[in-house]
């Protein structure tokens, strides 16, 4: 997906948090993001997703006008935290990635997901069961049930342990070298295994984009 | 089972036991289905403020009926129902209105209907046996023309939910991301508060105002401690309740006590076997771990 920024200022009440934000990424580009608590990062990915809504000709998202933009189940996005889901009712993973998915992925591709991230066993299991570490991947496999075109995903690797983050970032460069344009924020770009494209360090809402030369082919 | 032979034999020879078994089944089953996606949005009280606002229609209707002598309403029901609907949808929009405080739409429209309820009972001449009713429930009373509409709410619900099971189970469990996938999420909330009401407005008949939400929670809240996943929860949710029903019917006949105490009295003996089970079988798997590392 192809995404385009062009001097975007955002703010709640009377306090900006992002400043005159311009950038723009290819189908297959992967952006890392980088900056301190209260940077305005959560603010810049609710921008994107439509949450926060922003004036007209600001956000493109393949060519089209983000507030006229209706194809929204083509973005993935794997929050920091899970606070919004209403836990302890019983549900399995199966139950809440079939409610997720909207006929793009077969049953084989949602499978290969669950083995990729290391829960296959995990499918029927009670969400109230897992782990923090298991029920993240549980989230980063529901994001990708719709064959996403831009995954968006905000530190989601805390809580997995080191295997399971390898096992992630394979899974995300795969995904990368499949033409899907990844924004990954992280406050660990050293030690993570992602191949990214670009690095955007964002500083009290004022950006800084880098384009920096991929590691294609490289093993993650 | 223990269901008497006097019981199934009324049940044969009357058609208002027959009326009230195919009425209570539905409801019983209607109930914990609809009570397991309230339970969900941490929404329990939405119930007991709907049957309230209905109970307001009720009165009205009595009023109208028995006071001005306009007969076109027929049934001070078809007003209940009305006035579920009108309440559920007062409910969304000041939910919608104060978005961080969403529980105050409740006590704001639990205490218009009852003042209402108040207000028309005194001019209708007081309590009388019909708001007995209204209150506590009826299930005997119960007509050919109410099992006809429930028959059909029952219908028309259970074909909603399998067409929408999917997008009612992502915006009760995640309503964020269910926004996120485009599924537009005002629009199905508003639906099935309007389902709500109308199931709230017909179980009055069974157990009363007083007792409606305890139709849908109780189940509920017992089969969410066994159950193993999703659709195997509401699945025990629906046979607690049917079984509360079946018993509660029952016993109402036997003894002759009131219909919906009895039913809500029997979902709760199920509430705390389960809870009670839970505990007990708790305590003796930790016992055979505890014996198993020793060894």
């Amino acid at each position: 997906m192809r995404i385009q920024l062009t001097n975007l200022s955002f703010g709640y009440d009377y306090r900006t948090v992002l400043k005159d934000i311009s950038f723009k990424l290819e189908s297959g580009d992967f952006l890392v993001i980088i900056g301190n608590n209260g940077s305005g990062k959560s603010t810049l990915i609710k921008c994107i997703l439509g949450i926060n809504k922003v004036p007209s000709k600001k956000i493109y998202l393949d060519d089209v006008n983000i507030n006229d933009y209706k194809s929204w189940i083509n973005i993935g996005y794997v929050p920091q935290k899970f606070d919004d889901f209403n836990y302890e009712f019983p549900i399995t993973v199966n139950e809440i990635l079939s409610a997720s998915r909207y006929g793009k992925v077969s049953e084989e591709e949602k499978l290969e997901w669950l083995d990729r991230l290391g829960i296959l066993e995990l499918q029927n299991e009670n969400i109230n069961n897992l782990s923090g570490g298991q029920l993240q991947r549980v989230f980063i496999v529901r994001s990708l049930m719709n064959k996403p075109k831009l995954l968006i995903l905000d530190e989601p690797t805390v809580g997995v342990d080191a295997t399971n983050v390898e096992r992630f970032y394979s899974t995300v460069n795969d995904l990368n070298r499949m033409g899907v344009t990844i924004i990954l924020i992280t406050h660990d770009i050293k030690s993570s295994k992602a191949n990214f494209t670009h690095v955007m360090h964002l500083h009290q809402g004022e950006a800084t984009v880098k384009k920096v030369a991929p590691k294609r082919g490289e093993s993650s | 089972m223990i269901l008497s032979i006097s019981f199934l034999r009324a049940l044969i020879d009357h058609d208002f036991m027959q009326y009230a078994l195919i009425t209570g089944l539905l409801i019983g089953f209607l109930a914990p289905l609809i009570g397991s996606f309230v339970v969900i949005r941490r929404l329990s009280l939405i119930a007991d403020t709907l049957s309230h606002f209905s109970l307001a229609g009720l009165a009205i209707g009595l009023y109208f009926i028995h006071i001005l002598g306009i007969t076109f309403i027929r049934d001070p029901l078809y007003l209940g129902m009305l006035f579920a609907v009108i309440g559920s949808i007062i409910i969304e929009i000041l939910r919608s209105y104060y978005k961080n405080y969403k529980e105050i739409s409740m006590p704001i429209v639990i205490s218009l209907g009852t003042a209402l309820s108040a207000l028309f009972i005194s001019l209708s001449g007081g309590f009388s046996s019909s708001v007995y009713n209204y209150l506590f429930g009826s299930i005997l009373t119960v007509g050919r023309t109410f099992t006809i509409i429930i028959i059909a709410v029952t219908a028309v619900i259970v074909t909603l939910t399998i067409l929408f099971f999917r997008q009612m189970v992502i915006i009760s469990f995640d309503e964020a991301y269910a926004r996120l996938l485009g599924i537009r999420v005002n629009r199905f909330q508003l639906v099935t508060t309007i389902v709500l009401a109308l199931v709230v407005s017909l179980s009055i008949e069974t157990v009363g105002v007083l007792l409606v939400s305890s139709l849908m929670i109780i189940p509920v809240a017992a089969a969410m401690k066994v159950g193993k996943s999703f659709k195997n929860t509401l699945f025990i949710a629906i046979i607690f309740s049917e079984i509360s029903v079946l018993l509660g019917l029952w016993l109402s006949f036997e003894v002759g006590l009131p219909s919906g105490a009895t039913i809500v009295l029997f979902n709760i003996l199920i509430l705390l076997i389960v809870a009670l089970s839970k505990k007990i079988f708790a305590k003796k798997s930790l016992k055979v771990k505890q014996s198993e590392s020793q060894i």
